[in-house]
Formats: C-alpha cells, structure tokens, sequence
C-alpha cells in the first residue's frame, strides 16, 4: 500500500458534495473504471463478468458491486464501486482475458447526482445542462453528451439518481455548472 | 390622462415609472408603449436618419419607432422596443438618437437636409478622399444615425441555457396556436406552446369578438386551466421561438425575469435549444399601413394596433381619432373605439362604396394626403377626387391588410409566394416537420384560425402516428374580405415606407430610377428591411410600390426572405451565460493543487492551466526564476508535470500495423520494452504532429502527442480506425486525464528516481535511453516509466495514476533536496527545447515538412504511411528552408520570433525572403537569447551572418546561424 495520500477530482482529499433543496451532488471518487473493448471479431458473450451482460447502445446495466455502460460499438465502461483504489482493470482483464481493457479510474470525475423529490428535479436540472431527450432517458440509459462544451457521459442509475461522468481535468468546470443550475434551480424554481 | 375603461390590466395596483426622467403611472397588465399612450405621450423618439419625432406604430414585436434604452446603469439595454416591455415598478427608460431634449433635437436638422440623404447617398457621396472613410466620415455618420448605446459596462446578470424536446412545437398562442397546443395535448402527445407575449390569447386579448357569445377571454381562461392540468404540456409564456433550424431544431428566448426591476438569483433570461419532432407555426399576421405624405408624426398608428391598446389596454393615444383603411378590419376599429367613447373623426376608406359599420362618418373613395402636427398628429388632409378638407385628430389608424407572419416558414430558405386572391404573401415551400397555421397562412378570421390550428395539430400527430381528434372549438367571427389593393398614396411630399430606416417611397422610385430594381438590390440600395425589426412593416409595401413603378406583378417582383433572429437577441442569452472565468472549460493539471500551495504563476495553455513558472522570495522578475529552473535541471534534477500531453491507449492484434499506417517512421518494428519518437504527417504531405510510442506488449501501445492537438489527433486516429482501416483489429482510448505525468530531468534523475521506485533496476544496461516499463513506485503505487527526453538531459518520464499526482511531485521533491530537485514550469521546458533544439507547437505549425525540420529521413521509404507519398511532391522536395539554430552576433541583442530572415545588404520583400524565426528565449547556459528558425539552405550557411528583420517596424538584428541543438549535440546526456 503506498504512502501516498491521493486527492479527488475537485482537489481536495475529502469528497466535495452539496445540496439544493431536493438535490444532493457528490463527488464519487471510489469508482473503479476500466474501458472494455472487443477485440475483432470477439463476441460480446465472451466477456465473463460476474452477474453482468454488457447492454446495448445507450444502455446501462448492472449490480451494486458491478455495473457497465455501452459507449460505443463493442465497447464498454466497466463500473467497480469501491475499486478505485485496486487494480480494477486487471480484474476486469481477468474477467476478459481476449479483450482491450484500459484503466479509466482516474480519467473521469464522477458525480453522483441524487433528488430526494423524484425524477421532476433531476430532470429539470438535466434540461439545462445537456441535450437529451429525457423521455428516452429512464433507469439503465446512458449517454454520451456535451456539458459546458466538455464530452460527459450521463448515466441514469434510477429514476431519482444519474451519474456525470467528466474528464476528470475539468471536474471543477462541470461542478461548477451543475451547482450554478442547481442552486438557481432551488432558489427560483425550476 | 388617455385611459379608457375595460381591458386587460390590474387598475387595483398602480406601477410607476419613468420616461426622459418624468414620472408616470400605469397598472400590471400595460407594457411601457400602453402605459405612456395611457399617460398621453405619443412622441416616443427620433427616426434613425432624419431625426423625426415618432411614437409608437404597432403594439407588438413588429414595432419600428419606439425603441427606448431600457433600466439604468450597467443594466442599460438600448433598443428595446416599448412594445414589449412589461411594465414594473420602478421601471426607467429613456428615448434614444437624439441631442438635446427629445423634443427639440438638434439633430432633426438632418429632417431639413432631407433631399441630400436619399437612397445611395452615402455610397456616392463618402467616395473620397478615400481615408477620410474610416477616420472621419463613418464616425461621424454614425453619431448622428443611429439607435442606442451600450452601457459599457459589464452585464451584471446571469444567462442561462437548456435542451427541450417534444413530439409538438406550438409558435405563437393565438386562436390557431391554442387551438393546436389543445388538440395535440389531449390527445397525449409532449407539446411545448411557446408566445413571445406574457399573456395568452394573442389577437384574441385585442379584439372585441365574442366566442360562443362570451368575451374570448373567458374561453382563452378556460384553457389555461385546462393546460395546467395537462402534464405532457409545457406552457412557455415571454418566449419567443426566433429561429428555425435543422432537424427540427429551434431556438427560444425566455425572458425569465425581463419583467422585474431585477432578477435576483434567477437568470435573466434562458436560450432553449427545442427538438421538436414536429411544430405548427401559428404566428399570426402583421399589419401594413398605407404610405402617405408625412405619414410618420407621432399618433400615427397601424388601426389594428390602436384597436388593440384600446381593447387590451385600455389605452388611446388622442380623443379624436381617424382611421385609414382599405379593408373592413380597419373599420373594425372605429367600431371599437366608438364603443368605448373615442370620437371617430372619419374612416377614410379608398373603396368608393364603403359604407360605415357604425355610428361614425365614413369618407368614401377617398386617401389621407397630408398630415399636421410637429411632435404629434394635429390633423390630415382627406382628399377625394382632388378636392382636400383637413379633420382634425390626434391619432390616426391605419389598414392596408394584414401580411402573415411567414418568417420561421423562411429561415430554410423558403420562399414566400404571393397570393393575389388574398393580396399577401403565403409560406412557400417550407421547414420539413413545420406546418403552418392560423394567420400566418392566410387563414385570419377567428374561426378559420381556430380551425386551421387544430387541423394542423391532429395532422402533425398523426405524421408521428398518434390519433387526435378535433375538439369542440368555439363559434367565432369568419370574415376576412381581401384589402382593396392600394399600396400608397402618390404625392409629393415624403411618404415613409420603412419607419425604422427611415426609408420613402421617393427612394424606392429612386432606386428604381438607377435600376436597382430587382428585391435583393432594392433592399440593399435603400436598406429597405434592414433594420433591427426586418422591415415586419415595410417589405412588402416596399415590393408592391417597386412592382407599380416597373410595371410587373407583385409576384413577379418576389421577396427577400427571412433569417433568424425573428425578433432581436442578446448576445448575452446566446452566449449562455459563460462569461469570465468560465467563459470556456478549464482543464487542471493533477499537481494543480500541490502548484499552487508552492505559489506557481500559471499560464493558459489552450483549455489547460499550467504552471508557468515557480517564483521564489527575492526573485522579482519571471526571468530571474525561470533561469534558475533552466540551471538547476542542467545542474541538478527538475520536475514538470507533462499530463497535458495527449495519451492514446492502442490495443489489438493490427495495433504495430495499424500505427504504421499514422506515423511516418516505422512503429511496427518497435521491442516490447522500448519507446520511439514519432512524426505524423497530413494527408498533403506536411507535419502533423510528433509525440512518443511506447509499446507495452505485442498488443498495447500507448502514443503521445503535443498538449495542443491532443484532441484532434485522436480525432484523427479515430477516423482512421473506424473509416480508413475497419478491417484492422485497433481499439484506441484516451487515457490522457488518467495518467498524472510527472517529467523527471537532469543529471541526477537517475538517483531521484532511484528512492521512489520499488526495487526497479535504473541502471542503463537495465533500463537504457528509450526504455519503458510498468513497475511500482512509493510502497507499490501502479506506475508507468518512460526514458524520454525533451530538455536533452538525462531524463525519464513517470506515470502514476492521477489522483497521486499531486503527492508525487510533492515527494519527488522532499526526497530530491539534497540533490537540488526543483520544480519547472512551461517557460522552462520552452528554454530546454529550445537549447536542445527540439521543436514543438511553433515549429510544427502545419506549413512545415519533416524535411524541413530536419527529420527527412524519418519518412520511412520502406512502407506507406499517411502523408508519405505526398511527401514526394516536386513543391515539397524543393523546399530548402531547414531548421537551424540562430544566435546574435552582439549577445545583447534579442532573438524575435515571427522575424523574417534576410541575407545582409539584399532587399528585404517577400521575394528576398529566407526565412523566419520560430521559437526564441534567453538562454542561461549561452548567456544571450537564442532562436530557433527555418532558413533557406540553412543547413550549407552554418557560420553565415543574416538578419533578422521586421521591415514593418524597421528593426534589424544580425544573427550568427548555427546547429539547432545549443546543448549536448552529440546525445551524450541523454544516454548517460
């Protein structure tokens, strides 16, 4: 174990998180990330990830120990809640030997999004942050989209959870524009 | 006080405010035109041009002349149409283009200069002296013609923006648009009814008509109820729809908080960008007047807007009010003034067998001629038959038909086609998914417009599959007979076509005249239509009077059409709301946090912040501590982080094959273990971008690229992938942010690097010069190292996740004291590449080839490559411009880049040009600056003495050429 003290996305060693009104944002720095990539011609059965089938485009899937994305033809995001810290994307090579897997962990800020209140102010907070159809956009979809002129993947874990997912550089871009919308959104309604 | 009884506002709360500085009073409901109507001020302002007193002529967004600066202070806005404006509390607004009080403009003695400033006078006239354009004649030109201005100052207000969809997009919320947004939302689909005005109802708020024998407001409550209980409806009032665009997106303004003295923390207003499946334009028609002679005075209004203010607002500019009309809706308006205790002085109708409507003279078979009153209308000449009586009024309504409001129909490029039977222009060809309705198609009796709205929608709908069925609409008026066709009433005085340009038929007959005759130079000619409000009340009067004096139809004479914006937008509410430091992303470097803690100066570096330098107590110039980094790297060890480097993981069975095809060298060769510089070329042949490959396995490679083209090079190798090669198995990711990488250079980087890495053999048999591996550092922390070079040290670049790279340089540096570890900015590492002569961003600058950076040979000949064949071209295999290294004669003096290269005593011009200087720095290690450059023959005239010159400013400065590579030429550090 190093002796190194690492730091979160927004700078600081502590997770940043905050409220407004019904929705509570918090920096999720104990993700593991890793990219699965078939290799040509390898079917997506193959991968052997444990009570997990890797969904279609746009589809998010998963259990509360391992989750996946799709985000692009053949290609995946492999989730690891708490596996930051491991070698996530060996165990996923492991799972998938055959496969291109690529340790993502650090190249994403990742902020969990939570409303207290429903889906109506997740997604009136959504409606000004991203361009997506949130009538096609229910639990287990995910995109990839823009925000604040910044490539994002929004995830949507549940009808009052999503996921921002943000190169981890610009993580105090995207915070910024989350907590700007959300704050004017408690003060004067959406 | 001109206020009548009824309408539409709240008179149990009286709002005040202010104009010119005077205080009035109005009520919630007015906006600032009803209320300074309602307070009896007709003059509103001064015309662009001439300085003529105007008032206010429509009662919508089509408003031409009264365009007031709106609120104070940085908050100023010029050019907000009183037409618009809710009124609040406190409100302040000011008239606009004028010196001295309003009322006695200095300026107006352009009114009596009037016959200089015809059409194409200022392109004939401002010709010459040519400079005196720019310097004299535009600024002051412009001083005098003109609308408002900026405040200056800093938008002290917030903007947003947000994305919107829905099955149906419902413009406008008239009867048509109402009638739609209904039939498409019981029917379940997501509709979004978006009006540009704050109330609902459209036309209907201004007329008197009954539906179903009930005041139309009772019906248009009805369905407000209605719509809020409907879930799939979003109702967006102060919104204004002002463009259509591809794919059936269009754009919105909401004014969120337009109508309150501030917006506190709300946003002041929000761009939506709606995806709509499909939209029904029901935007309703403008009128058009009748040009006369002096047709322009204050109180001189189109009828249906009089109508309006009287209805709505309960507003009338004058007791006394006349009417001119060629159709029946004008009549509408006596009608409706006289019930409300206005004195009809007389409808003056051309039509020979008008009859009146009502109790009110009627002047059949006759035109208004002129017009009396110098800040407002005192009386008009009726003319029949050559005979003139004056009537004296205080307003006057005019009708010469209604023009359906076609513009969103337009901005496709669809154009509107003219429709004699209705005398109007129609919606063309227009927006695929759009379907229009109401008014704006033609269709502007209530009952056609209800009916067309709902028709519309079940249409749309059943397009996406979905079953609506009409509702029961209410019985409504249906008569809607086409105007008599006159255009304008010939005189000799000025008959104004275009209020806000100030524009008169006596231009169009001189455009005419000078043959500027088809649509396009006419509105140029005259600007005609030019101004902020598109000429809603002008163009196609302008049409209809150029096609009387050449003789062809109407239709034949065609249109312009129409871009977005509908109605003016803020540049502001298209920016979003990104302003200051936030006015783009900012991208942080992992050891951001640890940079800053030890006072780093940081530079933008595109979306990047980097630390530029590391200033110490005492050193009072950035020199001072970018010298001392240089030295202590060459001296010592120093530390830079490099993350900003772009990194692109390449996996797969094709990955050596596949990076063949994108580098100009060989990659595929390349051991396991082992990096190689590469240079990538573009398809023409020229340098694209260099970096590193480092092969991890047979199937995993990790290129870098400059911090610059990051993006675009994967943007590149993706397309290369995905289009060029699919048959290859590649799969590319950025790891760029994943990595924190930390550049490790100098002499003891060897021994810095010892203490951190866990049992890993440095040693140069174990790990030479080019060398890579995966190994652990700091008690097992994952960790790539490179043995890299970019300072021409002795130098290894190390890789830890991201999150650690913060507590890596601070321990690199606790753990190297000793050995003088000191951290380095970008001015540094500039100086270091420039002394080792390695070229970077300015160097390969896309109008440079691998052979003119010296790198010729790097083009592998044995394979193909993107670019390589193109590398052979004749132009390109002549170049002899090289890189080489370039030191001043007299130490003292400075090394410029961007300077171009002359030989001494030849003539400096583009045709004796040699060169130009690239990259330049003070060099501490040489004791002068140094430069780096692309010579002609460069690499024959090492010794030779030029000049390096910047003829524009006359500075010349002799420069000894030399080898590029300042330090170390040999590479003996590098694999020392």
């Amino acid at each position: 174990m190093t002796d190194l003290t690492p730091i979160c996305a927004l700078g600081a060693e502590a997770p940043q998180q905050a409220r407004f009104g019904a929705l509570h944002l918090a920096e999720n720095p104990g993700l593991g990330l890793a990219s699965l990539a078939l290799r040509r011609g390898q079917s997506a059965a193959e991968p052997a990830l444990p009570d997990l089938v890797l969904p279609g485009p746009g589809g998010w899937a998963g259990t509360a120990g391992l989750a996946a994305f799709w985000t692009g033809p053949d290609m995946w995001m492999i989730e690891g809640p708490g596996q930051a810290e491991a070698d996530f994307a060996a165990q996923v090579k492991a799972w998938a030997p055959g496969a291109s897997v690529t340790e993502q962990t650090d190249a994403w800020a990742v902020i969990e999004i939570a409303s207290s209140a429903g889906a109506a102010p997740l997604e009136a907070l959504l409606a000004r942050l991203v361009n997506i159809d949130l009538a096609g956009f229910g639990p287990g979809r995910a995109m990839r989209t823009g925000l604040e002129h910044l490539s994002v993947f929004v995830i949507r874990r549940a009808e009052d959870r999503v996921a921002v997912l943000a190169m981890r550089s610009a993580a105090e871009t995207v915070w910024h524009a989350l907590t700007t919308v959300a704050r004017r959104q408690e003060r004067g309604g959406p | 006080m001109t206020r009548l009884a009824g309408g539409l506002i709240d008179r149990s709360r009286v709002l005040n405010f202010t104009f010119n500085g005077r205080s009035y009073a109005g009520h919630p409901g007015d906006t600032l035109a009803s209320a300074l109507l309602a307070n009896g001020v007709r003059l509103m302002g001064r015309s662009f041009k001439y300085h003529r007193p105007r008032g206010v002529v429509a009662a919508g967004s089509e408003e031409p002349n009264a365009l007031v600066t709106l609120r104070d202070g940085a908050r100023a806005e010029p050019n907000t149409r009183a037409t618009g404006v809710e009124l609040f509390e406190g409100l302040t607004a000011r008239s606009q283009n004028h010196v001295g009080p309003l009322g006695f403009d200095m300026l107006a003695v352009n009114d009596l200069l009037s016959p200089f400033f015809a059409a194409g006078f200022y392109y004939k006239t401002f010709m010459w002296p040519r400079a005196f354009w720019e310097k004299l004649y535009e600024p002051a030109i412009r001083r005098a013609a003109g609308l408002g201005a900026l405040s200056m100052q800093a938008d002290p207000d917030a903007y947003e923006k947000g994305f919107l969809h829905c099955d149906l997009l419902v413009i406008g919320a008239g009867p048509a648009g109402l009638a739609a947004a209904l039939t498409a939302a019981r029917a379940g689909a997501r509709v979004i009814l978006a009006d540009e005005d704050f109330r609902l109802g459209g036309r209907l708020l201004a007329e008197s008509h009954l539906l179903n024998e009930a005041p139309a407001r009772q019906w248009v409550a009805g369905l407000e109820a209605e719509f809020a209980s409907l879930p799939n409806l979003r109702v967006m009032r102060r919104t204004t729809v002002w463009g259509a665009f591809d794919h059936g997106v269009y754009g919105a303004v909401e004014r969120v908080s337009d109508h309150l003295p501030t917006p506190g923390e709300a946003p002041r207003q929000t761009l939506w960008r709606i995806t709509a499946k499909r939209a029904v334009l029901a935007a309703g028609a403008t009128e058009r007047h009748i040009p006369f002679a002096m047709n322009d005075r204050p109180g001189i209004m189109l009828a249906g807007a009089l109508r309006a203010y009287a209805n709505r607002w309960a507003a009338c500019p004058a007791k006394r009010v006349a009417i001119f009309t060629n159709n029946d809706d004008g009549h509408r308006t006596a009608l409706d003034l006289a019930a409300k205790g206005v004195e009809i002085a007389g409808v003056i109708d051309p039509r020979p067998d008008a009859k009146p409507l009502g109790p009110y003279p009627v002047y059949a078979g006759s035109v208004v001629t002129d017009t009396r009153g110098r800040l407002g209308l005192s009386a008009i000449a009726v003319t029949r038959e050559g005979q003139t009586q004056w009537l004296d009024a205080g307003a006057l309504g005019v009708s010469g038909g209604w023009n359906p409001n076609v513009h969103l129909a337009s901005h496709q490029r669809g154009r509107p086609v003219w429709d004699d039977a209705q005398q109007a222009f129609l919606p063309g060809a227009g927006i695929p998914g759009q379907i229009v309705a109401g008014a704006a198609a033609g269709k502007g009796s209530t009952h056609a417009a209800l009916h067309s709205g709902a028709e519309a929608a079940r249409a749309a709908l059943q397009d996406l599959g979905l079953t609506a069925h009409l509702p029961d609409l209410p019985r409504a008026e249906d008569g809607a007979a086409p105007p008599h066709p006159i255009w304008h009433v010939p005189g000799k005085k000025r008959a104004w076509v275009d209020f806000q340009n100030d524009v008169t038929v006596k231009d169009i007959k001189l455009a005419h005249q000078e043959n500027l005759r088809p649509v396009e130079h006419l509105k140029r000619w005259t600007t005609l239509g030019m101004a902020t409000d598109q000429g809603k009340t002008a163009n196609v009067t302008a049409i209809a009077v150029m096609a009387e004096l050449t003789g062809q139809s109407i239709a034949q004479t065609g249109t312009t059409i129409y871009r977005p914006p509908y109605t003016p937008v803020s540049l502001a509410v298209l920016g979003g709301g990104d302003t200051g430091a936030h006015f783009r992303p900012r991208r942080l470097t992992p050891s951001h946090s640890w940079a800053k803690a030890q006072g780093a100066v940081f530079v933008e570096v595109g979306p990047w912040l980097r630390a530029q330098y590391f200033p110490r107590p005492g050193e009072t110039h950035w020199r001072q501590a970018v010298d001392r980094e240089v030295l202590a790297t060459r001296a010592g060890v120093g530390l830079c982080d490099v993350t900003t480097l772009g990194k692109v993981d390449v996996q797969g069975a094709d990955a050596g094959i596949f990076l063949d095809r994108l580098y100009a060298n060989a990659m595929a060769s390349l051991k396991v273990g082992m990096v190689r510089y590469g240079l990538m070329l573009r398809e023409d042949g020229h340098a694209y971008d260099d970096g590193t490959c480092a092969r991890l396995a047979e199937d995993h490679y990790i290129v870098t690229t400059t911090t610059a083209q990051a993006g675009p090079v994967y943007r590149h190798m993706e397309f290369a992938r995905q289009c060029l090669w699919p048959e290859l198995d590649v799969q590319l990711i950025s790891t760029t942010d994943a990595w924190a990488q930390v550049s490790v250079a100098g002499p003891h980087a060897r021994k810095l690097l010892e203490r951190v890495v866990d049992g890993f053999d440095l040693s140069n048999a174990a790990f030479p010069f080019m060398g890579c591996a995966a190994l652990t550092v700091c008690g097992g922390l994952r960790a790539r190292l490179f043995r890299i070079s970019f300072s021409g040290e002795l130098a290894y670049e190390l890789a830890v996740p991201a999150r650690y790279g913060a507590a890596l340089m601070a321990r690199l540096v606790e753990v190297g004291k000793d050995l003088g570890a000191t951290p380095y900015g970008t001015e540094a590492l500039g100086v270091l590449r420039i002394e080792k002569g390695h070229a970077a961003g300015n160097e390969l600058n896309g109008q440079t080839t691998a052979q003119m950076l010296g790198m010729g040979r790097m083009v592998s000949a044995k394979k193909d490559a993107i670019g390589t064949v193109m590398t052979r071209r004749e132009g390109l295999m002549a170049e002899t411009r090289v890189l080489v290294g370039l030191q001043p004669v007299d130490a003292a003096q400075p090394v410029t880049a961007g300077a171009h290269l002359f030989t001494e005593g030849a003539a400096q011009g583009t045709a004796t040009d040699q060169g130009w200087i690239s990259s330049a720095c003070y060099s501490p290690h040489l004791g002068s600056m140094i430069g780096l450059g692309f010579l002609a023959d460069g690499a024959a005239r090492m010794g030779e003495v030029i000049l390096a010159a910047n003829p524009l400013q006359r500075q010349e400065v002799r420069l000894r050429v030399t080898s590029p590579h300042f330090i170390d030429p040999e590479g003996g550090r590098l694999r020392d």
